[in-house]
């Protein structure tokens, strides 16, 4: 799959309306997760919609355009500029029995809820067994020229808080399935969706109201018998299109999704490695205890047996997203990188 | 809207009935006891963990505690051990708790008094990060407004949790949205070492209600029946839909910060006078003697019954067992049952 130019206004910043699917059925990965959105509030009168710029403006990507009109004000509810608030009143709506979906313009802004989601929402129910079905979600992510503040992958900081369950869906059908889950579920959740997907990536999506994928289950995305591929988010994307340039060259990339990234679907990601018995751990957040890094680790502890090469972590360096071109394409892993580092534990 | 700093009115609504004022008498008197003999056991190197001594503090903590229906929800602070109390948790699960048994009611997940009985008494499980509770308390003001049962939340921090974000962040929102929810500063006049006049720049917490568009009460908090009319009013004006009301609730802590804390840096003669004017324990009882609510023999009835109850708590902690530490992950999700089932308890117990 080619890179497709970045849109113009990439951060969402002049975006246009939600849209609805194409004559073909399909939906853009945006779509689905408004279709998410929209039928676990028909389905389910506990669940509302809060955050910033959610109502009448429909949300800085537009996600939930057309909501206030179906459902109202008080479930698609407009807050001030006050992240710890509205996790924390998140938690609390949670606890007297209400089923709160909080969004966040991008998920970088989720740091400004940082104690509310790791202190509060992460511990409680372990500390004194109370449920708490949130939803946190937002945009993550980069390629879209959004630099430092709106480009973030936070997944690694929240899984290390433990008792939340975090999806980074790369596709539509993923996106839908697993959002309306973790609106069903009685955990919390955090709901990752990566911005440079939202409008390039179409599919059939299920119409099936009840169609949902489970959290925690990983999807191999492209069959291969010589290296796995263990990805994510955006970065599924350019697998594929790496495993596509390997194929040309005689190379079968294995390509695992992992969807959910805590908990993580540990048998699906060691059944592959048991089959390529060489693992590439590609991955969007950093490379220095990134996801990645704990899924590099799984492999080399439960799989070793089966390994004929080491395992190669993928993934950008320690730094802050940078803005210009040709450092944002230095920072992330490109599909040239992909192959290459394939090339190498092909070598072995 | 007008913001009114200083109290001067008499408390609104009906006087409280005999029977009422006799219970909060006793809660008083149990909270003096219970902290006294709780410091006595960790000087003494038989309570594990740490203690947080709401000396000094107790009228703020009952009358608030007292102005709330059992089906109203309470968020309060570690220091706030005794309006649980007088909320109506079992001191026997809270001693549990202390000694981190089975039988508390945190399963022994945490200690001391960061403690709270959602499913019964609707008291949120207390949390250090202050004041951390207060947007959650939004949230389940939230709830009550949308699902029309009137009843109400009330949060307590410290003076010293006023200088952080959230604080504003949450009494903004709750103004917003016209939430039912009580603000509750206990100002014990120093957060850890630090005394208000490092902490803020206006001559009150209270009169900072003007800056969010709601009323704001300033009480003595060492006069137990000027703090519960105040929080009555607060409380019934949310239930009524009238939104938010702060409250500043002025005292002094007696006791350090936590059990390992002399506290030195309060000035002796401040200190001297608060035990000796404005002992909310002491005060109260000389009212209700005055008032002849109360005889020496009801007193001394009251006083029998505190000790007889901390002595049942201490034995019944002592006696409970531990959790099994094979349950240690359990509980991380909801899934997986743990706090649905009866919990293992492990064999044999560990003199305190």
């Amino acid at each position: 799959m080619a890179t497709e130019q970045v849109e113009a206004g990439a951060a969402g910043h002049g975006a246009e309306p939600r849209g609805k699917r194409s004559e073909d059925g399909q939906a853009t990965y945006l779509i689905a997760v408004a279709e998410a959105l929209w039928e676990e509030m028909e389905r389910d009168e506990r669940v509302f919609l809060l955050g910033e710029d959610i109502g009448v403006y429909g949300g800085a990507f537009k996600v939930t355009e057309g909501f206030i009109e179906r459902f109202g004000a008080e479930r698609v509810m407009d807050t001030p500029i006050a992240e710890e608030t509205i996790v924390g009143m998140s938690v609390g709506a949670a606890m007297e029995g209400l089923r709160p979906v909080a969004e966040f313009q991008y998920a970088d802004f989720m740091s400004s809820g940082f104690d509310e989601i790791t202190t509060v929402l992460s511990r409680y129910h372990y500390r004194a067994g109370v449920p708490l079905p949130v939803v946190l979600r937002g945009p993550s992510g980069g390629g879209v020229r959004a630099s430092s503040f709106h480009s973030i992958n936070p997944e690694p900081w929240y899984a290390y808080a433990g008792g939340i369950k975090i999806m980074c869906p790369a596709f539509p059908s993923d996106a839908k399935g697993l959002l309306k889950s973790a609106i069903r579920d009685d955990n919390p959740s955090m709901f990752l969706e990566h911005k440079w997907i939202y409008r390039r990536i179409k599919e059939q999506v299920p119409t099936d109201p009840d169609f949902l994928v489970p959290i925690g289950s990983a999807d191999v995305k492209r069959e291969g018998a010589d290296v796995s591929i263990v990805t994510y988010g955006a970065m599924v994307h350019r697998a594929l299109e790496a495993a596509d340039g390997l194929a040309q060259r005689g190379v079968s990339a294995e390509v695992v999704d992992l969807r959910t990234v805590y908990p993580l679907d540990e048998e699906t990601v060691l059944r592959s490695i048991e089959k390529t018995s060489r693992a590439l751990v590609l991955y969007e957040s950093y490379r220095f205890l990134g996801i990645g890094a704990e899924v590099a680790a799984v492999i080399a502890e439960k799989a070793f047996e089966h390994l004929d090469a080491p395992v190669i972590r993928l993934a950008p360096p320690n730094v802050p997203v940078p803005f210009s071109p040709p450092l944002e394409d230095a920072f992330l892993p490109q599909v040239a990188d992909i192959e290459a580092a394939v090339d190498r534990l092909a070598g072995w | 809207m007008a913001t009114k700093i200083e109290r001067d009115a008499a408390p609104s609504g009906e006087p409280l009935p005999d029977d009422r004022l006799r219970e909060i008498l006793y809660f008083l008197k149990l909270a003096r006891y219970f902290d006294e003999r709780m410091e006595a056991l960790y000087r003494q190197g038989r309570l594990p963990g740490a203690i947080y001594s709401g000396r000094g503090q107790e009228g703020t903590h009952v009358g608030v505690a007292f102005a709330l229906e059992p089906e109203d929800s309470l968020f309060p602070t570690h220091r706030d051990l005794t309006a649980q109390l007088a909320k109506g948790l079992d001191l026997r699960r809270v001693m549990a708790q202390f000694w981190g048994r089975i039988d508390g009611y945190l399963r022994g997940r945490d200690g001391n008094s960061h403690i709270g009985d959602w499913q019964g008494h609707r008291t949120y499980a207390v949390m250090s990060h202050l004041p951390i509770a207060y947007p959650v308390a939004c949230g389940a003001a939230l709830a009550y407004q949308r699902d029309g049962s009137r009843r109400v939340a009330l949060a307590i921090c410290g003076d010293g949790a006023t200088s952080n974000g959230r604080w504003h962040e949450a009494i903004n929102t709750s103004a917003v949205f016209r939430l039912p929810v009580v603000w509750v500063v206990n100002n014990n006049q120093f957060a850890y070492s630090t005394p208000n006049a490092k902490e803020f720049a206006v001559p009150t917490i209270a009169e900072r209600a003007a800056a969010y568009g709601i009323p704001g009460v300033r009480v003595d908090g060492a006069d137990v029946l000027e703090v519960y009319a105040a929080a009555h009013e607060a409380v019934e004006r949310a239930r009524d839909g009238g939104g938010p009301t702060l409250i500043e609730s002025v005292s002094l802590r007696w006791r350090g910060h936590a059990g390992h804390d002399p506290a030195k840096y309060v000035p002796r003669e401040l200190l001297e006078h608060y035990m000796l004017s404005k002992d909310p324990v002491k005060n109260f009882e000389e009212y209700l003697r005055a008032q002849g609510v109360v005889t020496d023999d009801d007193v001394a009835a009251i006083q029998a019954r505190v000790e007889r109850e901390f002595d049942e708590g201490y034995e019944y902690a002592l006696a409970s067992p531990f959790p099994e530490p094979g349950d240690v992950t359990k509980g991380w999700w909801v899934e997986d049952g743990y706090w649905t089932s009866v919990p293992g308890r492990a064999g044999g117990t560990v003199a305190g």
